[in-house]
């Protein structure tokens, strides 16, 4: 064995995969990264990390990678190469020229959780400067909106209460619809330490997780739900904390208002939310949810983490209300080792939600129909801007099928993976006249674009990340951008094409912008954040150095409120021809849709998407492991393999989204949240029958709608 | 409360974890440093800029002394305790470098180096190297024996290899397994000259319940477990021919 070569240089950054956000040194050897090692003094990660960013970097330099912008009439026609001016200056004259055939409202854009503070600013500047619209959302619609919306009505904060260390203080983990040793594993890693140090864990997840039961780490509680059923549960869970009278009325009195408290104790005591009642529909022991409740009132530090389990669902907005007016009732936060904390699933989907990429909401969540707001951003912007809310992503996609959008800028976006309802989608995105996608490869969504801008990957640009903990940390350029810009730059580019000057040297400039016009923001700088290594926000003048643990002494609204969480059945329901639920989730070693890791060696791993189903539905079925199975719901269906599990309960079946040719938003319906549109992935109904062998090519549910001419 | 995490810093390995705890003040050749009570002599001897040799110990686990190249002297105290397993208290004076300790320590390399690859014992840069570089000794007065050098590499995962030629068995790997990972998947298999590193049940690394998130490739202070990108053009596999 010969002796490894030294790397010769090294970078310290922060990794684009999982919201946890790990710190890294990038080494480098003749400019090239030859591996990540965990950085020590990351707040995130303390020197520890996972497959993904750990080794699976090799992307940035695939073969795949888009290296010079392409441009195309029709998306029937192949892309042809051009320069950097012309892609620019087509995009801008197609997206000008559908403005003034379509109206101002007939074109959007949609940025990326995947991209840095800064560009995601930048992206919804775009929109509000040069489309002069609102039509602007990012990625977390389809995923923490709900965060967001319920956070902020029950405490006054759409964002994690803690910061990942305090959990070594807690003495009660509650986990609801999140697997954190998959999806989050530096936190499981630590939330596993802290368990073997004596904590207390309970699950709540239909499926049987790694998180329930590994080597020295085992839930006390799991609660294996039937998928749909979380309001029921979690206000069963609260009835008992009611009617047992474990509730912690000094925090209820000093820190909420009392006839809130009251209300809301007369909906979650009504028996029909007793667990004898709510444990036949949900598919649970009432005993268990009684040792849930007394489990997580008793504390004395007992804490939440929650994914997307509880907010991609019709009823996910209430779903996180509920964790919200439980860690209330009980008295579980403002202090070290107690919260309400979302596990967010891309690296910077915090900052995606803080930076304004919303159609109803500037940088710093403030209201684009609020006049004294809005009059900041125009000073500062120097226009008028547009007092109206803009389209959701959903509605984008609604109105281009109706014909009345026609153009979408999208960056580090694949919502024709991603997204719900795949057949849909695809037909809205035919539809358009002008689809500019801006990524590191030729993604599904790509397909049907007809401008191409080659994006570069974290390794290859400056910013800034805001992890799931509200903790900002740098994102520094180890390698020059492959196709020559970073995508702050494109973005400006586009800005100018459009008609609005703008100029910024470097992406410390936005960030400089970014606090002058979002308060949790206001103190950041690039210079504060080298000083410290990462700065949790709110950082402003009564708190310089950023703050580790929110609603200590008094919540964003003074008091944080009770909300009302009656349970409403999701309208998706197993019936005789679609017996079987469908729940989705991710696996380790991939991320997200597999754009960057299915072309890393972690394909070892996973190298295609499976459909864990039970012993007993599998043998009704004559269904075998491995063998080839199809999946279909109302809304349509593909084909992938089996593998038998006792992972999941009869009744339910899982799989993974990572593979695009798996297709398994084909068949996800196109429900969503009652509040923010966030899409119902976690249910759907399903049958799945044994076939004989792979097909090459699906049939499509619908064909998508002809091009115009 | 934090200090095992956050006192961390990059450029410093001290050895063992930080700690909290009131302040204790002792000497390292002479030199007075304060740490907190709960802290080793080798975290408070690198703390005085006084660090002492160390083959199983890393701040981010939990002493283990196996490694017996961090020997020290206290005044008043008979032998040579290992610095990492030894708490401090207040007053002691701790020696770091003495004659006696340099013979032991080259001693103890000596064995090291009897079962390692020769071809790597120059021109390396692993933690290994670097107590090599300290103590001057690279080479042994040992002839041809028993020695792990023809052990097949196992190069499964596609990221890591493992080649237990360069074990010296400290169970740096199998602790950060358990202690930063907690995925257990590591263990010492074996006693005495038998001991090796294997993964579940002695399987492939990629076949086991391995999740590759590489603390045991950054924990391992000889390279025997490394990055498979360190390789020009990848990297040789296992041939026993050529071992």
């Amino acid at each position: 064995m010969p002796i490894p070569r030294k790397p010769d240089g090294s970078v310290t950054t922060t990794c684009a995969y999982c919201g946890v956000g790990c710190g890294f040194r990038a080494e480098t050897l003749e400019g090239r990264v030859v591996r990540m090692i965990p950085w020590k003094e990351g707040k995130a990660n303390h020197g520890h990390s996972c497959v993904k960013g750990r080794f699976a970097f090799d992307y940035y330099l695939h073969p795949d990678r888009v290296r010079a912008p392409m441009i195309r009439a029709s998306i029937h026609d192949p892309w042809r190469e051009v320069s950097w001016d012309e892609a620019i200056t087509h995009a801008a004259a197609e997206l000008q020229r559908i403005q003034a055939a379509h109206g101002r409202g007939s074109v959007g854009a949609v940025s990326s959780s995947r991209c840095t503070n800064e560009e995601i600013f930048l992206m919804q500047k775009f929109a509000r400067v040069a489309l002069r619209n609102n039509n602007i959302d990012n990625c977390s619609r389809i995923c923490h909106s709900p965060t967001q919306f319920g956070l902020s009505a029950t405490l006054g904060a759409g964002a994690a209460s803690q910061h990942f260390d305090s959990i070594l203080q807690a003495d009660v983990i509650l986990v609801v619809g999140a697997n954190p040793t998959e999806g989050h594993p530096v936190f499981g890693s630590m939330m596993k330490r802290r368990i073997r140090e004596g904590a207390r864990l309970i699950v709540i997840d239909p499926r049987r997780t790694e998180t329930v039961d590994s080597p020295h780490c085992r839930a006390d509680v799991h609660l294996a739900l039937r998928p749909g059923t979380n309001v029921l549960v979690l206000d069963s869970i609260a009835h008992v904390v009611v009617c047992e009278k474990l509730y912690h009325e000094a925090f209820i009195r000093e820190r909420c208002h009392w006839h809130e408290f009251e209300q809301w104790m007369a909906l979650v005591g009504d028996a029909r939310y007793s667990p004898e009642a709510v444990g036949p529909e949900a598919s649970l022991d009432p005993e268990d949810i009684r040792r849930a409740a007394r489990l997580y009132a008793a504390g004395p530090r007992s804490t939440i983490y929650y994914g997307l389990g509880v907010t991609e669902h019709s009823q996910g907005s209430t779903g996180v209300m509920c964790l919200g007016n439980l860690a209330l009732a009980c008295g579980m936060l403002g202090r070290e080792g107690v919260g309400v904390n979302p596990l967010r699933g891309q690296g910077n989907v915090q900052g995606g939600s803080c930076l304004g990429s919303w159609p109803h909401m500037f940088s710093g969540y403030r209201f684009v129909t609020d006049d004294a707001v809005r009059a900041s951003f125009e000073h500062d912007w120097g226009l008028s801007l547009d007092p109206e809310p803009g389209l959701r992503l959903p509605n984008m996609f609604d109105a281009a099928l109706a014909g009345s959008f026609k153009g979408m800028y999208i960056q580090g976006e694949d919502p024709v993976q991603s997204d719900p309802n795949q057949n849909h989608i695809m037909a809205a995105m035919a539809n358009m006249e002008c689809v500019i996608v801006q990524d590191l490869f030729l993604t599904e969504t790509a397909k049907f674009a007809h401008v191409f801008l080659p994006g570069s990957s974290s390794l290859e640009k400056n910013g800034t990340f805001t992890n799931a903990e509200r903790r900002v940390s740098m994102v520094r350029k180890v390698a020059q951008p492959l196709a020559g810009l970073e995508d702050w730059q494109i973005t400006v580019r586009m800005i100018n094409a459009m008609g609005y000057p703008l100029h910024y040297d470097h992406p410390s400039q936005v960030l400089d912008e970014i606090a002058r016009l979002s308060p949790a923001y206001q103190g950041m700088s690039f210079a504060l954040i080298e000083r410290l290594g990462s700065v949790q926000w709110p950082c402003n003048p009564e708190a310089p150095q950023g703050t580790e643990v929110l609603h200590t002494k008094a919540f964003p609204r003074g008091r944080a409120n009770f909300m009302l969480t009656g349970y409403v059945a999701t309208t998706e329901r197993a019936d005789e021809r679609y017996p079987l639920l469908l729940t989705t989730g991710r696996i380790l070693s991939q991320y997200n849709v597999g754009t960057q890791t299915r072309r890393t060696g972690n394909v070892a791993w996973c190298g295609e998407d499976l459909l864990e189903i039970h012993q007993a539905d599998a043998h009704t079925r004559g269904i075998g492991e491995g063998d080839w199975v199809s999946v279909s719901s109302r809304y349509g269906a593909t084909r992938l393999r089996a593998r038998i599990s006792e992972r999941v309960s009869p009744g339910v079946v899982y799989t993974t989204f990572h593979f695009a040719q798996t297709k398994a938003n084909a068949i996800t319906s196109d429900l969503s949240d009652w509040a923010t549109n966030c899409p119902e992935y976690k249910v759907t109904a399903v049958e799945v029958a044994r076939v004989q062998a792979p097909v090459v090519t699906e049939p499509a549910v619908r064909e998508p709608a002809e091009a115009p001419a | 409360m934090w200090s095992e995490l956050r006192a961390l810093r990059e450029d410093v390995d001290y050895g063992t974890p930080p700690r909290d705890g009131e302040a204790v003040t002792l000497t390292v050749d002479g030199v007075p440093v304060t740490v907190a009570a709960g802290s080793s002599v080798m975290l408070a001897a690198a703390a005085a800029g006084r660090p002492v040799v160390k083959l199983c110990a890393t701040d981010m686990l939990e002493a283990f002394g196996s490694c017996r190249v961090c020997l020290v002297e206290i005044e008043g105290r008979r032998g040579f305790p290992a610095s990492c397993t030894t708490p401090v208290e207040p007053g002691m004076a701790v020696r770091t470098d003495t004659p006696r300790l340099a013979e032991l320590r080259a001693g103890v390399m000596e064995l090291y180096l009897s079962d390692f690859p020769a071809e790597d014992v120059l021109g390396g840069w692993s933690e290994l190297h670097e107590v090599i570089a300290t103590t001057g000794v690279s080479s042994h007065r040992y002839g041809p024996g028993e020695n792990h050098l023809a052990a097949p590499v196992d190069d499964s995962n596609p990221y890591f290899l493992f080649d237990p030629a360069k074990c010296i068995v400290c169970s740096r790997c199998v602790r950060a397994c358990e202690e930063v990972q907690g995925t257990f998947a590591l263990t010492i298999q074996g006693r005495g000259f038998e001991s090796k590193v294997v993964a579940s049940q002695g399987e492939p690394f990629l076949d086991s319940e391995c999740v590759s998130c590489g603390a045991c490739v950054q924990a391992c202070p000889t390279q025997s477990l490394v990055e498979k990108s360190l390789f020009e053009g990848g990297y040789r596999s296992a041939d026993p021919a050529q071992a």
